[in-house]
C-alpha cells in the first residue's frame, strides 16, 4: 500500500524544512533544530526496527554515547584526540557504531537472541549504561558534563563558531538530510532487501545462504552511528549531557515517536518525532499532567489499531525498479 | 558470623521479594506469551491501594485481598480492551503494555501527585534471633512470598483450573475442541497474573517509598530473572529470582549496590544469550 | 440429528475447499468418509468442529445451528473430535488428558472414568503415565477415550488408523464397534483403511472436490470390494 503522492510529499517536506529560515525567527529555528535532532534519532530506530525487525528498547544507549563522545572530545577530555568539532562528530558516530556492532555480534551470532529477548536485553544494556555514567566521576557522574562548546568550523587559520541559530539549524538540516539519504539508500539497496527478508522470515533467509547475523549486526551498527550523530548534535545544542539521555526514559520515548509515525518509513518516523514533540510543546501547557496520559493512550491505540503507524501509508516510497521484482528476497540481488 | 547471617537474610529477603514480583510476570509471559511491561504499574496500583485504604483504618489482611482483587479487575479490563487484540502480535504486546504502563503511571500522578505517600507497616518491631535483630515485617514479606508462590503452584498443578490453563497453553485449538472456553481462560489468567502483581505491591508498600516511580526499579531485575530462569515453566521464576537476587545481594555486600546491579545485569545478559531457554528451561514448542 | 446444507468452507477467503456440501445423519448412523487426498475429508470434520477461518452455509445439529459457534460451544453441544495425529497432551497424565475431555461439561463432571476404562483397560492400567510416553496405538486410544468422557452424541474420528500397526487397528476397530453399539453413538469416521471402515461403518460416502458424490452401504462393499477402487480411482 503506498500513496501515489508519497514522492512529492517527501520532496515537499524537505523543501519546507529548508525554507523554514525564511519564516522562522531565531528562537523557533532553535526549537526546530531540536526537533530535527530527535527526528534523526527516530530514523535510526526506524531503520533497525522497521527494516531489520529488531525492536531495540535501548536505542538511547547509542544516542547517549554519541552525546558523551562529542562533549568529552570537544572539551579536550579524551587524551590523544584533538578537541575539535570534526573529531567529536566522527567519534560520536564511530563509538556507538562500535558498541552496537559488538553488541550485535554478541547477541546475533550462532543461535542468536530473537524478538522480545533482544528488546529486554537492549533495555537492560541502556539501564546499565545509565548507572555506569552516574557513577563514573571522570565523565561527570550524576551531574553530567556542562559547558559543551558550540560547533566550530576550522579551515587553516580561519575558524568560526556556530553560535548563530541559523547556522546551527543549517548544520542540523544537512545532518538530517544526509542521514535520511544514507539510510534510504541502504534500504533501497540489495542489502536492504536481504534485511527485510530476514525481518520477515529469518530461517528462510538463512536457508537461502545469507549470514543473517552479519546483516543484522551491520544494520545495528549503522543505526547506532546515526543515533550517535543525533546525540552529538543534542550535546552541542544544549551545551550539556547527563546520564539520563542514556537510559530508559529516552529509549522508550523514541519508540513512541517511531510507532506513531510508522516504523517502516524513515520520513514517517522523522515526522513522528517532530509531531509528537511539537504537540507536546503545545499541549503540555494546556493539558498539563493529562498530556502524558493522552500520549500513553494514543500510543496504545496506535499499536493496536494502526501497527503500521499514522504517517507511513502516505510517505512510503516505492522501491527502485531493479529491486521491485526481486522482492521478496532473492539470492541474485546480492553477490 | 552475625555479618554472614545478616547478609544471608538480606539476600533471602531480596530473592523472595523478587520472586513475589516475578510470579505474576512469569504467569503472563510464560503462559500467555505476553510481555507485560505494565507489570510495574500493576505493582504500583497495589501499593496505592494500601495508601488509600489505610486512611480508613481497615485491617491489613483486608487491604491485601482488596489490592489483589482491584488490580485483577484492572487486568481484566485491560485484557478485554487491549491485550486480546494483539495476542498473535508478540512484539506489539511489549509496546502496548508499555503505553498502558505510561498511562497508568500518569493517572496515579494525577490522582495522588508525584510525591511519596505515607504507609504504615502493620507491625514493625525488630525480632532478635541468633545474636542479630531483623525487621519483623521483612520476615513477614519473606513468608508471604513463599506462601503466595506455593499457592500459585498448587493452583497451577493441583486444580482443575490450573490443568485447563496449562492445556490451553499446550494446545489451544485442541483444548477448545474439547470444550474449553479459551477466551475465559485468557481473561482469568491475565487477571490472576495482574492481581499477583497488585498483591506484591501491597505487601511491599510499607517497606518502600510509595511513589509513582516505585514499579520501574523492579521491572528490569524481574524480567532478567524470569529470562535467566526460563519462561517455559513457572519454576523458572524461582531459579531466576534466586540467582539474580542472591548474586545482587552478595556483590552489593562486598562492593556497592550500584556495582552489584551493573555486574549482575551484565552477567544476566550473558546467561540469557548463552541459554535463551533459561536455566530451568526446556525449549518451548 | 445432523443436517448439513450447502456447506462452503476452507482456510483462505475466496478459496473454499468444501463447495456446497450436503449431508444428513440420523441418530445411530455410522458413516465413513473416503476420498483421495485433498478432496476435503479433514476439512469437513474441521468445519463441523468450527475451527476453520472461512465457513458459510448451514449445519444443524440436534435442532441447533452450529455454524458460527466457537469450537468449545460445539463441543459442549455434543460433538466430540478425535483429530488426525491424535493431539493428546503429552505432558499430562492419562487421567489429566481424560479430565480435559469433560472440562466444559457440567453433567459429566463427577462421573467416574470406569466406563471408559472398561473399553480401554490399558488406560486404566496406565492412568498415571504421561500421555507423550505411550505408544501410537495407546495414544490413539487415549484420544478416543478423551473424546468419549464428555458423552457426546456425535463422534468425529479423523484417520484413527494412521501410524498404527495393522494388528492394533483390528483391535481398535473392535473396541470402536462395541462403543458405537453400546453407547448408541453417531459416528463420522474419515479413513483410508478399508479394514477399519468395514468393521466400523454402515455406510461409506465418497468426497470428491469438496462435495459428497455418492454413498454405498458397507454390505455392498463386502459383497464386491472392487466398488471401492472404482470410486476412489476415477
Amino acid at each position: 500500500m503506498k500513496s501515489k503522492y508519497s514522492r512529492s510529499l517527501t520532496v515537499l517536506f524537505w523543501a519546507a524544512l529548508a525554507g523554514a529560515p525564511l519564516f522562522l525567527g531565531g528562537w523557533n529555528l532553535g526549537l526546530l533544530s531540536q526537533l530535527m535532532i530527535y527526528g534523526i534519532f527516530a530514523m535510526s530506530l526506524a531503520f533497525i526496527w522497521g527494516q531489520g525487525g529488531l525492536l531495540c528498547f535501548g536505542q538511547s544507549l547509542f544516542f547517549g554515547i554519541g552525546a558523551y563522545a562529542m562533549a568529552l572530545t570537544t572539551k579536550g577530555m579524551i587524551p590523544g584526540v584533538p578537541a575539535i568539532t570534526l573529531a567529536g562528530l566522527v567519534l560520536a558516530m564511530i563509538l556507538p557504531a562500535l558498541v552496537a556492532g559488538l553488541l550485535g555480534l554478541a547477541l546475533f551470532k550462532g543461535r542468536g537472541l530473537y524478538g522480545a529477548y533482544f528488546g529486554i536485553v537492549t533495555l537492560s544494556a541502556a539501564v546499565i549504561a545509565e548507572r555506569l555514567a552516574i557513577n563514573w566521576s571522570y565523565i561527570g557522574g550524576f551531574n553530567g558534563i556542562l559547558d559543551v562548546p558550540p560547533l566550530r568550523l576550522e579551515w587553516g587559520s580561519w575558524q568560526i563558531e556556530l553560535y548563530d541559530p541559523l547556522l546551527f539549524f543549517l548544520v542540523v538540516l544537512v545532518a538530517a538530510f544526509a542521514a535520511f539519504l544514507v539510510l534510504l539508500k541502504l534500504e533501497r539497496s540489495a542489502f536492504g532487501t536481504v534485511l527485510r527478508g530476514i525481518r520477515d522470515n529469518e530461517t528462510r533467509a538463512a536457508f537461502l545462504g545469507f549470514e543473517t547475523a552479519e546483516y543484522k549486526t551491520v544494520a545495528f551498527a549503522v543505526s547506532g552511528a546515526v543515533a550517535g550523530l543525533a546525540g552529538a548534535l543534542f550535546a552541542v545544542q544544549f551545551a550539556f549531557v547527563s546520564p539520563a539521555i542514556l537510559g530508559f526514559a529516552l529509549a522508550t520515548e523514541v519508540l513512541i515517536w517511531v510507532a506513531i509515525g510508522g516504523k517502516t518509513v524513515l520520513l514517517a518516523a522523522f515526522i513522528g518525532a517532530l509531531a509528537v514533540k511539537s504537540v507536546e510543546n503545545v499541549l503540555s501547557d494546556t493539558l498539563g499532567q493529562y498530556w502524558l496520559l493522552v500520549l500513553g493512550l494514543l500510543f496504545v491505540a496506535a499499536v493496536v489499531v494502526l501497527p503500521r503507524g499514522l504517517l507511513a501509508p502516505f510517505l512510503n516510497l516505492s522501491l527502485p525498479p531493479a529491486l521491485r521484482r526481486s522482492e521478496p528476497l532473492k539470492k541474485s540481488t546480492t553477490t | 558470623m552475625e555479618m554472614t547471617l545478616l547478609i544471608g537474610l538480606d539476600a533471602a529477603s531480596y530473592i523472595l521479594t523478587l520472586l513475589l514480583v516475578c510470579i505474576g510476570l512469569v504467569i503472563i509471559f510464560g503462559m500467555m506469551n505476553v510481555i507485560n511491561l505494565a507489570h510495574g504499574e500493576f505493582f504500583l496500583l497495589g501499593a496505592y491501594t494500601v495508601v488509600l485504604l489505610q486512611q480508613y483504618a481497615l485491617p491489613f489482611a483486608v487491604i491485601l485481598v482488596t489490592a489483589f482483587v482491584f488490580v485483577a479487575l484492572i487486568g481484566l479490563i485491560i485484557e478485554e480492551l487491549v491485550i486480546r487484540r494483539i495476542y498473535h502480535r508478540f512484539l506489539d504486546t511489549i509496546l502496548a503494555t508499555w503505553g498502558i504502563s505510561l498511562a497508568l503511571k500518569q493517572l496515579v500522578i494525577i490522582l495522588f501527585g508525584p510525591g511519596s505517600q505515607p504507609t504504615v507497616a502493620p507491625f514493625a518491631e525488630p525480632i532478635a534471633m541468633f545474636g542479630i535483630t531483623y525487621s519483623s515485617y521483612r520476615l513477614f514479606i519473606m513468608g508471604m512470598a513463599i506462601v503466595i508462590t506455593a499457592t500459585t503452584f498448587l493452583i497451577l498443578f493441583r486444580t482443575r483450573w490450573g490443568l485447563t490453563a496449562r492445556g490451553v497453553i499446550a494446545n489451544r485449538q485442541m483444548a477448545s475442541c474439547l470444550g474449553v472456553n479459551t477466551r475465559r481462560v485468557d481473561r482469568v489468567t491475565f487477571a490472576f497474573g495482574s492481581g499477583l502483581a497488585g498483591l506484591a505491591g501491597a505487601i511491599m508498600a510499607p517497606l518502600m517509598s510509595v511513589d509513582p516511580q516505585m514499579g520501574v526499579g523492579f521491572l528490569v531485575p524481574a524480567f532478567l530473572s524470569i529470562l535467566v530462569g526460563g519462561i517455559a515453566s513457572p519454576l523458572g521464576a524461582i531459579w531466576g529470582a534466586s540467582i539474580i537476587g542472591g548474586s545482587n545481594s552478595v556483590v552489593a555486600a562486598i562492593w556497592t549496590p550500584v556495582i552489584a546491579q551493573i555486574v549482575v545485569f551484565s552477567l544476566a545478559i550473558v546467561v540469557i544469550r548463552l541459554m535463551p531457554d533459561g536455566l530451568a528451561g526446556r525449549k518451548k514448542r | 440429528m445432523l443436517s448439513v446444507r450447502d456447506l462452503k468452507a476452507g482456510y483462505i477467503h475466496g478459496a473454499p475447499v468444501l463447495k456446497g456440501l450436503d449431508l444428513d445423519l440420523t441418530r445411530g448412523d455410522c458413516i465413513a468418509l473416503m476420498g483421495r487426498n485433498g478432496m476435503g475429508k479433514t476439512t469437513f470434520v474441521k468445519a463441523l468442529m468450527g475451527v476453520l477461518p472461512e465457513i458459510a452455509g448451514s449445519i444443524r445439529f440436534l435442532d441447533q445451528e452450529i455454524v458460527g459457534l466457537a469450537p468449545y460451544q460445539i463441543s459442549n453441544a455434543g460433538i466430540a473430535y478425535v483429530p488426525q495425529g491424535r493431539e493428546i497432551f503429552p505432558d499430562f497424565t492419562v487421567e489429566q488428558n481424560l479430565t480435559m475431555g469433560r472440562i466444559g461439561k457440567p453433567k459429566q463432571q463427577n462421573e467416574s472414568f470406569d466406563f471408559i476404562y472398561e473399553y480401554f483397560p490399558i488406560l486404566a492400567e496406565r492412568h498415571k503415565q504421561l500421555g507423550g510416553t505411550m505408544s501410537g496405538g495407546q495414544q490413539q486410544q487415549l484420544a478416543i477415550a478423551r473424546a468419549l468422557v464428555g458423552r457426546p452424541d456425535l463422534l468425529l474420528l479423523d484417520e484413527p488408523s494412521e501410524g498404527i500397526q495393522p494388528s492394533i487397528v483390528q483391535e481398535l476397530a473392535a473396541i470402536l464397534r462395541r462403543i458405537v453399539e453400546q453407547e448408541e453413538m453417531t459416528v463420522i469416521v474419515v479413513e483410508q483403511n478399508l479394514n477399519l471402515v468395514r468393521r466400523l461403518a454402515h455406510h461409506v460416502h465418497f468426497i470428491e472436490n469438496g462435495l459428497i458424490k455418492s454413498g454405498v452401504a458397507v454390505d455392498e462393499i463386502n459383497k464386491d470390494p472392487a466398488i471401492i477402487s472404482r470410486y476412489l480411482s476415477v
